[in-house]
């Protein structure tokens, strides 16, 4: 956000998973972009009807999986075989056989770092303070609600089309959110 | 319960009967939250009891281990030959215990096994303090405790590095990774209830606290995406992880060269055991568990008779591990393999390893037996059984091997000291005061996996009252075919009245053929859809469809709810809660006390009000 | 739900993620570094019961090491002298100085003088002085410059990766057998080299395996 307005935007309250899918439908191909849905649970199939695309959580975790088991071997190799080359039990400095064990371990290690801070990276968490808080109906997003919120800065916000939208899709309740 | 059942998650029939719900009695999404938040905001009074008693079986812990350091490791049993005694054996129990959470977690989850969300949870905790408890045994048997970190490749100044070659070595990488892991997979199915409880929090310290590690969850849908994504593949890396790391624990024996560890059947045999141990443990803690806090409507029978199916197939792999040991010994026509084996069942130890058998082959072969299999109290005792059997288990195999070495002049006969009692007993302490305080600060049951398993989470799944033109087209072929197949009308009711209200219309099918079908072949594929769904149509049988609905809906909803009306003495009996009519539908009548009842509901149905009285 | 926490927190985690590896590596390397006898032990100086100057004894009066510690050609152990030793010469030099008065009151009663030991390995690691003399390491390589101290000092840290660095490279650190005990004869500035001195029977091959010192 470059600028940040007065208000963050409209939040709109609907009381079933299906009418909150239905509406968010309707918001996609509105064309809204800074919009989003908040839901206690991951509804089943909601980032299609929201036009999300695919996470890009793999890809970390792929790339960090297989750097960690490189790490791994390598530092294996390198303490064994380069630092201090030391006979064990008569078997080669390389006993890459041997090494197996703690490279896959480290690979499973740095991938689900990879996962979890991935994921914290890419949907920006921790954040402490959100605009949304401020809105006391949305506490029960964690409970027994779900949201859709549609950001001002949003190019095609407008406060009156946009909650007429909101309005039109179902909702128990449409407000306005203060940044 | 109302289990709607898309004819595309066909594969989400529950694994045990195809039909019972996963959470009884039809809580809304609310009420879930309520019932697992209730214990963490009054704990009941067996909480305190079993507090206090674990806290001060955690002093014995603190106390041993501070005579430990101050003395040596000569305050211990372990000796030569016995060098690794009872730590090691509490090592490996520990660890084994600590595996069936991330199996829970993870396997099942990847298998699509609903039923893990009402266990996950707090197997998970169970294993974090398995593990916990573990990595307190090699740490303060190594007497230096002071010089732990020297297993962790740092640089330092001896210019030394660990040896990679060495199976212990892999043991800290193996168990400190898992612990990790563990740990994430933990936190991670965490933030979205922990979220739950700073919202409902009282108190600014606990809005704080939860506030904190909540990390600003706001359940944003963009969000879901990645978190899904990243607990998928968790999941995905843990399930490789959990073979690993039993596997690695078992290389301390295996890879060794002394008769009766230097086996090849050693990994998986470990990992079976440590599976049948996990879960002892699991059914250990959750049935006091379910009743004290009152869960039993999540943690259902069918919960425990999975669990209690599980120990039978491990128990059994265990078994034949125990069978094939002796076979190899015999069949290797090695003198010595042959000794060690003979002298485990018949010589010094051999009371040792006749508990070991019988806790652990024998104890779950009554779970054969359905009556068993399904009473809590009879697996409670059973589980103890297990845990009993397991720890002889590792006993049985550290001590037999090692106190008849190759040199009968240091043949000896080991056994614990008061210290190494106090430690075992203060590892309990640990581990329960820690489970202790979990169950206490944090939901026990993964709240947010849980909504997501029941039938109104699903977005296709639509109150009944009228059909939305819009719902239905817009919603993919999905909607259309489930419309065709299960006949659902689709209506947008409102507040927690349409998640009940839904469920009765989605089995309250207006298609009078599909219901005929029904009661013609109860057996038929088409079974569990309407088994799924007697609460719910109980329910909304009597349910005259109200009459704001009625307006909204279109000219065709209207429609059918008088279809609805007419079909209702027919439904009835099908799907009615009526004693008489049980038989039919309920596969378990120890489920039964769970249900809401059944007539008081139906009157109140018709009221928005009716879902306030009925979990609680 | 009000808000719990300032907006500011936000930068809490942009902060942390900057400062999490800095502090980790700050933490190695301080475990490293302080934790390390190069720091710890390094000029390790007690205070002797008896103000005996090396810097006067063996760099002054040019004293030769073996004199005192006269077993350490032979044995694994470099001997404290007995009192007797000192007595030698303190029968006649300075007989009534006030601060020899331990040693004459040591020799009277045989009690000896509790000297604090400076060089000390650890039980688990076996050291030989004899063949490293033999070898041709010069009593400098290890203590420092002696003739220098007046009250003795750890010149070097004698740690494991120490001990290493000589036995994977030894040959900047051998001088002629004769010139062991010099303390004026610097490695660094004389040309020797080890494989072309007829004096050595046989090369230096120091041991680098485990059981080479810890047996």
């Amino acid at each position: 956000m470059p600028k940040r307005p007065k208000m963050y935007g409209l939040l709109a309250e609907y009381e079933t998973p299906a009418a909150l899918y239905k509406a968010c439908e309707r918001v996609r191909d509105a064309g809204y972009g800074a919009w989003d849905a908040h839901t206690p649970f991951p509804v089943h199939g909601l980032e299609k009807a929201m036009g999300i695309g695919p996470s890009l959580v793999p890809w970390i975790v792929c790339v960090l999986g297989f750097s960690g088991a490189a790490l791994g071997f390598g530092l294996q190799y390198w303490t064994s075989v380069i630092e201090y080359p030391l006979i064990i039990s008569g078997k080669p400095f390389n006993s890459y056989p041997a090494f197996v064990p703690v490279t896959f371990e480290l690979g499973i290690l740095l991938g689900s770092f990879g996962a979890v801070f991935g994921m914290f990276g890419l949907n920006r968490l921790p954040t402490l303070y959100h605009s949304l808080f401020n809105s006391k109906r949305f506490a029960r997003f964690s409970d027994d609600r779900f949201f859709i919120s549609i950001e001002a800065r949003d190019p095609k916000y407008d406060p009156d089309k946009t909650r007429k939208l909101l309005e039109s899709t179902g909702a128990v309740a449409v407000e306005e959110v203060e940044d | 319960m109302s289990h709607y059942i898309p004819p595309t998650h066909e594969h989400d029939i529950d694994p045990v009967d195809g039909r019972m719900a996963l959470v009884q009695g039809q809580p809304t999404f609310h009420e879930i939250t309520e019932a697992v938040a209730k214990p963490i905001d009054s704990p009941p009074k067996a909480w305190w009891i079993f507090f206090l008693v674990s806290v001060s079986m955690l002093g014995l812990f603190g106390l041993s281990v501070a005579y430990l350091l101050w003395e040596g490791v000569g305050i211990w049993g372990n000796n030569i030959p016995v060098g690794w005694g009872w730590p090691i054996v509490n090592f490996v129990f520990w660890v084994g215990i600590g595996h069936a959470g991330t199996l829970i977690s993870a396997v099942l989850f990847l298998f699509r096994q609903k039923w893990r969300t009402s266990i996950n949870r707090a197997s998970e905790a169970m294993t974090i303090f398995a593990v916990i408890c573990a990595l307190m045994f090699p740490t303060i048997h190594v007497g230096r405790v002071w010089v732990i970190y020297w297993p962790l490749p740092l640089p330092n100044q001896m210019q030394m590095w660990p040896n990679f070659r060495s199976p212990l070595l892999w043991d800290v990488f193996a168990v400190s990774t898992y612990f990790t892991v563990s740990l994430l997979f933990w936190y991670v199915g965490l933030i979205p209830d922990i979220a739950t409880m700073r919202d409902r929090a009282k108190t600014a310290i606990r809005r704080f606290a939860y506030g904190v590690f909540a990390l600003g969850w706001r359940g944003s849908a963009r969000h879901w995406v990645n978190y899904e994504a990243a607990y998928l593949l968790l999941a995905a890396m843990a399930t490789p992880l959990v073979l690993s790391v039993h596997s690695i624990v078992s290389f301390d024996f295996a890879v060794s060269q002394l008769p009766g560890w230097h086996t090849t059947i050693f990994p998986p045999y470990f990992v079976a055991g440590a599976i049948f141990s996990g879960f002892g443990m699991v059914l250990t803690l959750m049935i006091p568990l379910r009743k004290w806090f009152h869960l039993e409507h999540i943690i259902g029978i069918k919960h425990l008779e999975n669990m209690a199916k599980v120990i039978l197939l491990t128990g059994t792999l265990v078994g034949y591990a125990y069978g094939m040991e002796f076979f190899i010994a015999w069949y290797s026509g090695n003198p010595y393999e042959t000794f060690v084996f003979a002298n485990r069942a018949l010589g010094d130890y051999a009371w040792a390893y006749w508990i070991m058998v019988s806790c652990n082959v024998i104890t779950p072969q009554f779970i054969w037996f359905k009556k068993i299999r399904r009473s809590p109290a009879a697996l409670f005792i059973l589980s103890i059984f297990v845990n009993i059997g397991m720890w002889f288990e590792r006993f049985v195999i550290v001590a037999t091997s090692l106190h008849h070495d190759f040199l009968p002049s240091s043949w000896a006969y080991f056994s614990p000291t008061m210290w190494d009692w106090a430690t075992m007993l203060g590892s309990f302490g640990l581990f329960f005061t820690l489970f202790c305080l979990f169950v206490r600060f944090l939901p026990i049951i993964a709240v947010a996996e849980v909504k997501a398993v029941m039938p109104q989470a699903n977005p296709h799944y639509h109150p009944p009252g009228h059909e939305d033109p819009d719902l239905t087209s817009s919603a993919s072929g999905t909607v259309q075919s489930r419309d065709d197949h299960a006949a659902v009308k689709t209506a947008v009711t409102s507040g927690e009245e349409s998640s009940k209200v839904v469920v009765s219309k989605a089995s309250e099918p207006d298609d009078e053929d599909e219901d005929e079908d029904d009661e013609d072949e109860p057996d038929t594929k088409d079974e569990p859809i309407v088994a799924d769904e007697p609460e719910p149509e109980a329910k909304a049988a009597p349910e005259p469809e109200p009459e704001a609905k009625a307006e909204d809906a279109k000219q065709e909803a209207a429609a059918d709810d008088d279809d609805d009306a007419a079909d209702e003495p027919e439904d009835k009996p099908l799907f009615s809660k009526d004693p008489a009519d049980k038989p039919l539908f309920s596969k378990d009548p120890a489920d039964k006390p769970l249900f809401s009842p059944p007539s008081a509901k139906k009157d109140d149905k018709a009221d928005d009000g009716d879902d306030e009285g009925k979990e609680d | 739900m009000p808000q719990i926490f300032p907006r500011w927190t936000n930068n809490i985690p942009i902060a942390a993620g900057l400062l999490a590896p800095i502090i980790g590596i700050g933490l190695i390397f301080a475990v490293w570094y302080w934790f390390s006898p190069k720091y710890t032990d390094v000029g390790y100086r007690p205070k002797q019961p008896v103000p005996y100057s090396h810097k006067l004894h063996a760099g002054d009066m040019g004293i030769d090491c073996r004199y005192c510690h006269n077993t350490v050609e032979q044995a694994a152990h470099a001997a404290i002298p007995p009192t007797a030793t000192c007595m030698n010469c303190h029968k006649q030099v300075k007989t009534t100085s006030a601060r020899l008065q331990m040693v004459r009151d040591s020799y009277d009663t045989g009690e000896p003088i509790p000297w604090v030991r400076v060089h000390q390995l650890p039980d688990y690691a076996f050291f030989n002085h004899s063949a490293h003399v033999a070898a041709g390491v010069g009593c400098a390589s290890c203590h420092g410059r002696v003739d220098k101290m007046v009250v003795v000092e750890m010149d070097q840290p004698l740690s494991m990766g120490w001990c290493l660095d000589c036995h994977r490279n030894p040959e900047p650190n051998l001088r002629p057998l004769d010139q062991v005990t010099n303390m004026n004869w610097d490695v660094t500035k004389e040309e020797y080299d080890p494989k072309r001195d007829p004096e050595r029977k046989r090369q230096v091959n120091p041991p680098t395996h485990c059981s080479g010192c810890h047996r």
